[in-house]
């Protein structure tokens, strides 16, 4: 055992740690892509009471937020290769379930897991905005489609993106659980490495700091793009 | 122009309107009276299908539609060819005065944006906003705020502005510029479809006053007969309520 911080070792892991960045922000991205505008649709579909999609949203909701990130991703991805190889064998298809790539399990988990956390924000977004602002859109010929993307849309993203914001730092580190299912993201490299020399403190001062900083640049990227979003309400109401 | 045959509209049990019929020319400035509840806005939101009627009947120049299944297509084109004026103003909260003015014309009616731009400041300065092309609601007085929502419909040039308590909301001292600019759009021959609480704007600038309750016309006329010599009980009892006694009508 070393006494004290072995800093070359703290040196060398942080950029092997760093190298696990992009997978972590591919998950996030792409995650955040198939998220959005569902939970953007099945948020409507609560707030307009669809029959069916609606009770469905809801109990997929509770279903998702009632259970630990971890307990889902055991779930995922001990159940879904069960399946393939079901599925494989059926049609016979020569592959191994086990080649699969971890990312692939990653983006499932975390797609399904921030769309039930989106369908909550725009809910409660959607609503902040008048239903008046719909019937205007309407009465100058705008379709319900172009109302949404030029009036209901904007205005509900300045309300939402605080809580989008708070939702996509925790997708970010979120995906520090994908060394559960040996995904070569950031907390996996650096604990891998550190495996061999028992050096955990340095390794995880390096994802610290890691997680630190993308989750500052991903905050400091929001607050830009709401005070350019709502510059509409610079004045106070007249 | 704008017909409306027995037109019924319920909410639950509560029967809003009752079988309304109504007759507008082009050039016509009607105004509806009636005290709350009485029908009113609903009337008005049901010929725009804000609201969807139970029954009757829209004839629209040439366009004849069943209220209660009209298809998206008829719906928007009556749409394209009304315009309507909020009791909230219900401008675009996210779009400058210019903008909101412009929105239609752009999206709804495919205008050229240069054009639409023309256009648009020229309504703005119609109803006195020279000065707020780029004035976000939220930099706006209520009156201001009221003036540009009259410009939006206007600026589309429809058959009929349909205008739902446009004062209602308004200061005291703010009321007085929105008649203003509703009294211009009047004179220049725009048909509009008032309901409102302003007795004064039914007798100077309305050409017939339509008078309901009950969810029914109790009573139509011009506002000379309306107000100086109303037949119906009912009528009678609204303009003593609504009219203190030392202003009864007179020319």
């Amino acid at each position: 055992m070393s006494n004290g911080l072995d800093f070359e070792f703290l040196i060398d892991t942080f950029f092997i740690a760093l190298s696990g960045v992009p997978v972590a922000m591919i998950i996030t991205v792409i995650s955040l892509l198939i998220a959005l505008p569902l939970g953007f649709l099945l948020a409507l579909t609560r707030i307009n009471k669809m029959p069916i999609l609606s009770q469905f949203s809801r109990v997929y909701v509770s279903f998702v937020r009632g259970t630990p990130v971890i307990v889902q991703i055991f779930i995922i991805y001990n159940s879904v290769p069960l399946l393939l190889a079901t599925i494989f064998e059926k049609y016979n298809i020569q592959m191994n379930v086990y080649d699969v790539n971890p990312i692939w399990y990653a983006l499932i988990v975390f797609s399904l897991n921030t769309t039930a956390t989106l369908i909550e924000v725009f809910r409660s977004a959607i609503n902040t905005v008048s239903k008046g602002q719909l019937e205007a859109a309407y009465s100058v010929g705008l379709t319900t489609v172009q109302a949404f993307i030029r009036i209901i849309i904007p205005q509900t993203l300045v309300v939402g993106l605080p809580n989008i914001c708070n939702a996509t730092v925790n997708l970010i580190k979120a995906t520090s659980l994908g060394y559960a299912m040996s995904l070569p993201e950031i907390t996996l490299k650096a604990q891998v490495a550190a495996n061999a020399s028992y050096n955990y403190i340095e390794a995880y001062m390096d994802i610290f700091i890691i997680y630190l900083i993308i989750c500052s640049l991903v905050e400091y990227g929001f607050k830009r793009m709401e005070k350019r979003l709502r510059k509409y309400k610079i004045a106070p109401a007249a | 122009m704008l017909e409306i045959q027995s037109i019924k509209k319920s909410f639950g049990k509560n029967t809003v309107l009752d079988g309304v019929n109504l007759k507008i020319e082009k050039g016509d400035v009607v105004v509806v009276l009636g005290p709350s509840g009485s029908g009113k806005t609903t009337l008005l939101r049901c010929i725009n299908f804000l609201e969807k009627a139970d029954e009757g009947k829209a004839i629209f120049g040439d366009i004849q539609v069943d209220l209660h299944k009209a298809s998206k297509k008829q719906i928007n084109t009556i749409r394209k060819r009304t315009a309507f004026v909020f009791q909230n103003y219900n401008l675009f909260n996210n779009k400058t005065a210019l903008e909101n003015v412009t929105e239609g014309l752009i999206i709804g009616r495919a205008i050229p944006k240069d054009k639409a731009i023309k256009m648009g400041k020229e309504a703005l300065d119609k109803v006195g906003l020279s000065e707020k092309y780029n004035a976000y609601p939220s930099e706006l007085s209520g009156g201001q705020q009221q003036r540009v929502g009259i410009a939006r419909a206007v600026v589309l040039n429809p058959d009929i502005i349909l205008f739902d308590e446009p004062t209602s909301a308004l200061d005291p001292e703010l009321v007085g510029e929105v008649l203003e600019v509703m009294k211009t759009i009047a004179k220049e021959g725009t048909t509009m479809l008032v309901v409102t609480h302003e007795m004064s704007f039914a007798k100077d600038v309305a050409n017939r006053v339509i008078f309901m309750d009950g969810g029914v016309v109790v009573e139509e006329g011009s506002p000379k007969e309306f107000f100086e010599n109303p037949k119906e009980e009912r009528t009678q009892r609204f303009l003593r309520r609504v009219l203190p006694e030392d202003y009864i009508y007179n020319i």
